[in-house]
């Protein structure tokens, strides 16, 4: 809109944004209790259109904030890099659709052994592109982590996760807090 | 208004650059009053470990300047102080300063650093870069001058109201708690600013990640792991686990040349260098091979012998330069850091480093916009002060001047250089006020000596617990008790506080004591502060011995106190032997010339002549052509665009009409004798008759120049499109035809330099070009501008031309030596040059209407005259200077001075600066009637000497002759007393007083003795 | 060997049509650094990296910048341009590439849900009513089987509602039930939401075709809906 000068009488946020916010007022009761004894280990992918290209450290903030208080701070992995220098998934910009998987997956290497330097089992992407990126090269690369969103491990934090929402779940999640 | 004028200079700030500056003055004889923000003196360069292009230890090379400084008697030196406000004008300033408490009694403080020892408080090292802790009352480093410690805000008391263990502890009484700020005016005729500036902060670099492994520093941090007073005493370790590190890495440009991450838009002129000399010094810490690897941009080792340091660097040692901008540091495992980086050819290569060095550059000190602000001084778009190319040392304000890296980030020498030319610019207006406000110190007469016995007085010092800790320094007291001669012995906890000073003089008078031993620290530091002692007592200064019985035994043998004690029982011995046969010498004032010889008029050789003549000095100006001006003629504007012509012209003007100043023109040195104070010079006429003529001077200034090299390649002469840089300015301003109706330009960088035969950097071409191509693209925006180029050397900030001349179109394309660029005429005559794109690795073609060759500077050819002064000349025919770093417009043989060309290629701000250099170093003899000479020089024994000639073969001063009698004289007053004719002399004709055979044979023979 | 390129028979029009749309983008200001190249992960890939995209178009080879299908394997994700000391903006440059390209030649795919979402109003070419009725079937089903959110409240085109939520079409389309999580998180916080009838997906493919008269298109469409039907103050972008 800034680009074209299209004039709004609203703002933009991000639901991450709001995520936080609800947490710290206390709005969003949650907690990584769930996870305490199963000490099951996530990362995050830092989407580049939210991360470095618009919201830069404050958004990479309020990511780890959420993200570390519904998995717990010692279940949470970062990417080296991470946050606003993280490298792209490879499937962004319209790359998933451009008809170059040989070059998209070449560029998803970078990525896919990011996230298994990490060591964990599940890699949050806050961003569809990400999400589908990176479930794609995971199969491609012989990975053995799943991609989940992060208001799935939210509602399952809440214990408000339903039976049919676990599609991204591994086996290991499938019944918690049913 | 100069009659007026007040005989005083205030220098604001206490680094290389202040101290230079103020040496110079007071010197010269103006008094100075030299502020300093901090507890001590010495700034960046006392942190550095070694300095580039010689590896001199930098505290070795600045502390004597320190200790001078401290001990200078027109020189005011006010630490912990700040400038608040200034009035008045040129000639008679009024100068308001705060000083801050150091809440320790400078008078009382012996420095023994108990205090230290007990004070509770640690807080980081500024000194060590923060990598190591010290206590809140401190000492900045352990050659600090003043040698007095301070107390900081952190204080415990001061926080909390009580602790005072520093107070409980202090044997001298000297803490303060109640000391208050104080507010101070004085007055003084001229301002000089030289605050430095502040080293980068490479946090903001997230991408660098220094603030998240503690193995990534910054290259300052670096510098304290290499040296020996360092937060690892000197060990190369990684700070993660104290191991030595295998592979390290520089990354280059950290705040530097960036407007993205930073704001630094220019270059910082040291971190090339710099980083080249940490990597061979960081190879020679380590036994195991050490790998290094540089990713720079450009290589900008444009200075004199640069060039060559970074082709030992690599080819010697084996540091790896990688040409790469880094993108990102990873932590990787094992305390790692992994780069990943496009390599030259656009592969993407990946390597693991154990330490990270970010070669951090020079960003403005955090305070001088303030300072500025209160000076009326006005800075530049960077925030450094803003300088005319034709006035470098010169702001906007009158009487008010500026040098160091506030001026433009720079190296040492160049700093060396421009503190010298600002206290030259300073004076030119104080001169009918030199020595008005000087102090000179009385002196009891002298007890004459001659045929007592010796009577010995030896002092041990404890130094608190440093040897006293170690050694036993009552039975090395009373050791000496016994020992022939020795008439008084003592102890003391310090012998070199303020009270034990009164003592001594007590001591000798009572007991008519005529030999004088301290057995304690170094004589580098230290002995002149006895032989003052002595001397106020009556005793001649050279009626002194120390025994370095801590440096050389206490600080070494701390495990082995026994021993350590037999040692110091044996120095002792030693120096009372040798005290036993010391004799008082008299040095004795010799009158001087009050002349200057400037040779060469030139620029540099004018600006040396105007300089001194301002000063009130006669000036023989000598110049072999026909005209002034040498090279300047044919420029058009300096960098900053400033028109030279106009300049010059006044230049010019000033040297004919000076009073003082004597111009020969189309005339030649053909001969020289004397020393500093007194040559004697024969000229020669070059227009026809061939008159001689003889002057007598007391300095002379070598500005002989240099030019530009006459092109042997690129088919320079054959083809007429085919021209030099000059050659291209020429056309410029003659509105030469080549140049109407052009389309494409192609300039090639390093014609004649960088290359095996010449393997230095003209410093200036690149500069030039840039200039040149702008003021094409500016005739023709459309025109086609190609730079051919090996490293753009736009150092600091004329990277400015860089940015513009690419924002302008202009194509910059890299060759290397292995892949010159093609220049052929094809068959229509038009000139095709040919070279392999850097990015592409493809050939590209320009058929440029214009080839402009960017050809070197050769300095001109001198011989005979060089020879007649007895100046060194490098391979290159360069002249070399006393110290690289430190005198760089001295020379070794006193009393000759050097400026422009002759000495490096360098743009004509450097070359003015250097000239006013030269002024000054010349003003700090001229500015006396006479000189001291003699004492510590070495005699002949006219019967022994057999006229062989080694003495005069011997000599690095080129002092020894023959005389009409066949045999060697040495003039007292020229011999520098190095001693190294007295232990070539096959025939022991020739001693060196104060160390003559006699003295240094009672010496050793009493180590075989002993003693008793 | 191969023949050199004549520099001085290239005109520079690429880099000027790019200056003159994207002053700030400082291309010339190239000082062939290598600190893209060296952190894109697309460099290498069909003989192409950041560097040498730059490079081609300083030099004026247009015709083979304007062809390159890297500009289609980079991702325009920015990190270039984070680390180049002259701030050059790559991301952008790529953007004029792609834009350069004649719209039939563009990858079928972005090119494809490009249109879906000037026509549809997602990328995935559901209609709005199709959009509308999943979205309540699928709360129906939450509010009757789980009683926990029998009250879940969820709205399209709610009049005066605080928040706007945009939605990736995936969810409706291909995997409804991903819907549920995030209202039940909303209802938890008792959020005054609603969506949107008009340009409902959070996806953009028009942007990374860099079909800029499709992408303002469907900006002003949205913006238009918001200010005018809904009113809302905050519009939340769920991606």
């Amino acid at each position: 809109m800034k680009k074209f000068n299209i004039p709004h009488n609203f703002e933009f946020t991000s639901i991450i944004t709001l995520y936080a916010q609800w947490i710290r007022e206390g709005k969003l009761k949650v907690n990584s209790d769930w996870n305490r004894d199963l000490k099951i280990k996530f990362t995050l992918q830092d989407p580049c259109n939210i991360v470095r290209k618009t919201w830069g450290e404050l958004m990479a903030d309020d990511l780890r904030f959420v993200i570390k208080t519904i998995v717990g701070e010692e279940n949470f992995v970062d990417m080296i890099p991470c946050g606003t220098n993280n490298f792209c998934c490879g499937g962004g910009g319209g790359a998933l659709q451009a008809g170059l998987p040989e070059q998209r997956r070449a560029y998803g290497k970078v990525k896919f052994d990011q996230i298994i330097k990490t060591g964990a089992n599940y890699v949050f992407a806050p961003c569809h592109n990400c999400h589908g990126q990176m479930e794609d090269i995971g199969e491609f690369y012989g990975g053995n982590y799943h991609v989940v969103h992060i208001w799935t491990i939210m509602c399952l934090a809440m214990g408000v996760l339903g039976e049919n929402e676990r599609a991204y779940l591994g086996p290991d999640l499938a019944k918690v807090g049913l | 208004m100069s009659k007026q004028a007040i005989g005083s200079v205030l220098v604001v700030g206490g680094g290389i650059a202040g101290i230079q500056a103020s040496l110079d003055l007071a010197d010269s004889g103006y008094l100075v009053y030299l502020v300093e923000k901090n507890s001590a003196i010495g700034g960046v360069m006392s942190q550095l470990d070694k300095t580039f292009p010689t590896n001199d230890c930098s505290m070795c090379i600045i502390s004597p300047k320190l200790v001078e400084v401290g001990r200078h008697l027109n020189i005011e030196l006010l630490t912990l102080s700040e400038v608040q406000s200034i009035s008045g004008e040129q000639g008679n300033f009024e100068i308001k300063l705060t000083q801050h408490p150091r809440y320790v009694d400078v008078d009382k403080c012996i420095a023994c650093g108990i205090c230290a020892e007990k004070c509770p408080k640690k807080v980081l090292n500024e000194y060590d870069a923060g990598l190591g802790k010290r206590k809140s009352i401190y000492l900045k480093y352990a050659q600090a001058v003043p040698l007095k410690y301070a107390i900081d805000e952190n204080c415990i008391y001061f926080k909390k109201g009580k602790c005072k263990a520093c107070e409980k502890f202090c044997p001298s009484d000297a803490i303060n708690f109640d000391d208050k700020q104080k507010e101070l005016t004085i007055n003084a005729g001229a301002i000089l600013i030289a605050p430095g500036s502040a080293v980068y902060d490479p946090s903001v670099y997230d991408t660098y990640g220094y603030k998240q492994s503690p193995n990534i520093v910054t290259s300052l941090e670096f510098e304290r792991i290499l040296a020996a007073t360092g937060p690892f005493a000197g060990d190369l370790v990684r700070p993660s686990d104290k191991k030595a590190p295998a592979k390290i890495a520089w990354l280059q440009c950290v705040g530097s040349r960036d407007i993205n991450t930073c704001d630094n838009s220019y270059c910082s002129s040291v971190c090339c260098m710099y980083a080249n000399k940490q990597a061979v010094i960081a190879k020679e810490h380590c036994d195991d091979p050490l790998d290094t690897a540089i990713f720079f941009m450009d290589l900008r080792t444009y200075g004199k012998d640069f060039d060559k340091y970074n082709l030992r660097a690599q080819e010697d040692h084996g540091v790896r330069f990688i040409r790469s901008r880094i993108h990102s540091v990873f932590p990787d495992d094992d305390d790692k850091l992994r780069i990943v980086y496009a390599t030259e050819s656009g592969k993407r290569a990946e390597e693991r480093f154990d330490m990270v060095v970010l070669s951090v550059g020079l960003s403005p000190g955090k305070d001088v916009a303030g300072l500025a602000e209160k000076m009326g001084v006005e800075l530049n778009n960077h925030g450094f002060a803003r300088t005319s190319c034709l006035s470098p040392v010169s702001t906007n304000r009158e009487g008010i001047f500026v040098c160091g890296t506030f001026q433009e980030p720079k190296d040492i020498p160049h700093t060396v250089m421009e503190a010298s030319a600002s206290a030259a610019a300073a004076t030119g207006n104080l001169s009918h006020a030199r020595w008005s406000l000087t102090r000179v110190k009385e002196m009891p007469p002298e007890e004459n000596v001659t045929g007592q016995k010796p009577r010995i007085g030896v002092f041990v010092c404890n130094c608190g617990i440093n040897i006293g800790g170690v050694a036993d320094v009552p039975a090395i007291r009373d050791y000496a008790r016994d020992l022939t001669h020795v008439i008084h012995v003592e102890d003391n906890l310090f012998t070199c506080s303020q009270d034990n000073q009164d003592h001594i003089k007590q001591i000798i008078r009572e007991k008519g004591i005529n030999r004088v031993v301290v057995a304690s620290c170094s004589p580098r530091t230290h002995e002149p502060l006895f032989q003052e002692t002595i001397r106020d007592a009556g005793l001649n200064k050279y009626l002194f011995e120390m025994a370095n019985i801590r440096d050389h035994n206490t600080w070494v043998h701390m495990d082995n106190p026994e021993k350590a004690t037999e040692k110091a029982k044996d120095l002792v011995r030693m120096a009372v032997a040798k005290a036993a046969y010391s004799e008082p010498l008299h040095q004795v004032s010799l009158k001087i010339s009050k002349a200057a010889l400037v040779i060469g008029g030139g620029v540099s050789g004018m600006e040396a002549a105007v300089g001194i003549a301002d000063q009130g000095r006669p000036v023989y100006l000598v110049e072999k052509s026909i005209e002034l001006g040498g090279n300047a003629k044919f420029l058009g504007t300096t960098w900053q665009g400033e028109q030279i012509g106009p300049y010059l012209e006044d230049l010019v003007n000033r040297v004919k009409n000076h009073p003082d100043i004597e111009l020969f023109m189309q005339t030649k040195v053909t001969g020289t004798t004397g020393t500093m104070g007194n040559f004697s010079t024969t000229l020669t006429s070059l227009n026809g008759e061939g008159k001689e003529i003889k002057i007598d001077h007391a300095v002379t200034v070598l500005a002989t120049g240099g030019r530009e090299k006459v092109p042997e390649q690129y088919l320079y002469g054959e083809h007429p499109h085919v021209m030099t840089q000059l050659d291209m300015d020429r056309a410029f301003s003659e509105s030469d035809e080549r140049l109407s109706g052009t389309k494409s330009v192609v300039f090639i960088q390093c014609v004649g330099s960088r290359i095996p035969e010449r393997p230095y950097c003209s410093k200036i071409c690149c500069t030039h070009s840039l200039k040149s191509a702008l003021l094409l693209k500016n005739k023709n925006p459309k025109m086609k501008v190609y730079i051919v180029y090996r490293d753009i050397r736009s150092y600091g900030f004329r990277e400015e031309l860089y940015v513009q001349a690419r924002e302008a179109g202009v194509i910059f394309i890299r060759y290397n030596l292995k892949n010159l660029p093609k220049v052929e005429s094809l068959e229509d005559d038009h000139l095709s040059v040919t070279v392999t794109d850097h990015v592409l690795g493809m050939p590209v073609r320009l058929k440029p209407d214009l080839l402009v060759l960017a050809s070197g500077i050769v300095p001109n050819a001198n011989t005979a005259l060089f020879e007649f002064f007895k100046v060194p000349v490098n391979s290159e025919g360069f002249l070399i200077e006393a110290h690289a770093k430190l005198r760089p417009v001295d020379f070794s043989s006193e009393g000759i001075f050097l400026a422009g060309l002759a000495h490096y290629p360098k743009p004509i701000e450097e070359s003015i600066a250097q000239a006013k250099a030269a002024a000054s170093r010349a003003m700090t003899i001229l500015a006396k009637e006479e000189i001291m000479v003699g004492g510590v020089v070495a005699s002949v024994e006219d019967a022994r000497c057999a006229a062989c000639l080694t003495c005069v073969r011997t000599c690095p001063y080129g002092i020894p002759k023959i005389n009409e009698d066949s045999h060697a004289v040495i003039d007292s007053a020229e011999c520098h007393g190095c001693g190294m004719c007295v232990s070539e002399c096959p025939g022991k004709a020739i001693s060196l007083q104060h160390f003559t055979d006699e003295q240094l044979l009672a010496k050793t023979s009493a180590l075989f003795t002993s003693g008793g | 060997m191969t023949s050199p390129i004549e520099l001085d028979e290239l005109y520079c029009d690429f880099k000027e049509s790019v200056q003159a749309s994207i002053p700030e983008a400082n291309l010339d200001l190239c000082l062939t650094c290598g600190a893209c190249t060296g952190g894109c992960p697309a460099s290498e890939l069909l003989d192409m990296d950041p560097r040498k995209l730059v490079r081609m178009v300083l030099l004026g080879m247009d015709d083979e910048v304007r062809k390159t299908p890297w500009a289609w394997v980079c991702t325009m994700c920015a990190r270039c341009f984070k680390a180049c000391p002259m701030k050059i903006n790559i991301p952008k440059l790529v953007y004029s590439v792609r834009r350069s390209w004649p719209r039939d030649k563009a990858p079928k795919g972005i090119r494809g849900s490009c249109d879906q979402h000037i026509r549809a109003g997602n990328a995935m070419g559901v209609p709005s009513k199709d959009f509308i009725w999943v979205v309540e079937d699928v709360a129906e089903e939450i509010q009757e089987n789980d009683p926990k959110f029998k009250d879940l409240k969820v709205t399209v085109d709610r009049k005066g509602a605080h928040l706007v939520i945009n939605q990736n079409s995936r969810e409706p389309v291909t995997e409804p039930d991903e819907l549920g999580p995030l209202w039940k998180i909303l209802h938890m916080v008792e959020a005054d939401w609603t969506y949107p009838s008009v340009m409902w997906a959070g996806e953009n493919y028009c942007l990374f075709l860099a079909d800029e008269e499709g992408w303002k298109y469907i900006l002003e469409e949205f913006v238009y809906h918001i200010d005018n039907n809904l009113g809302a103050k905050v519009v939340v972008n769920t991606e």
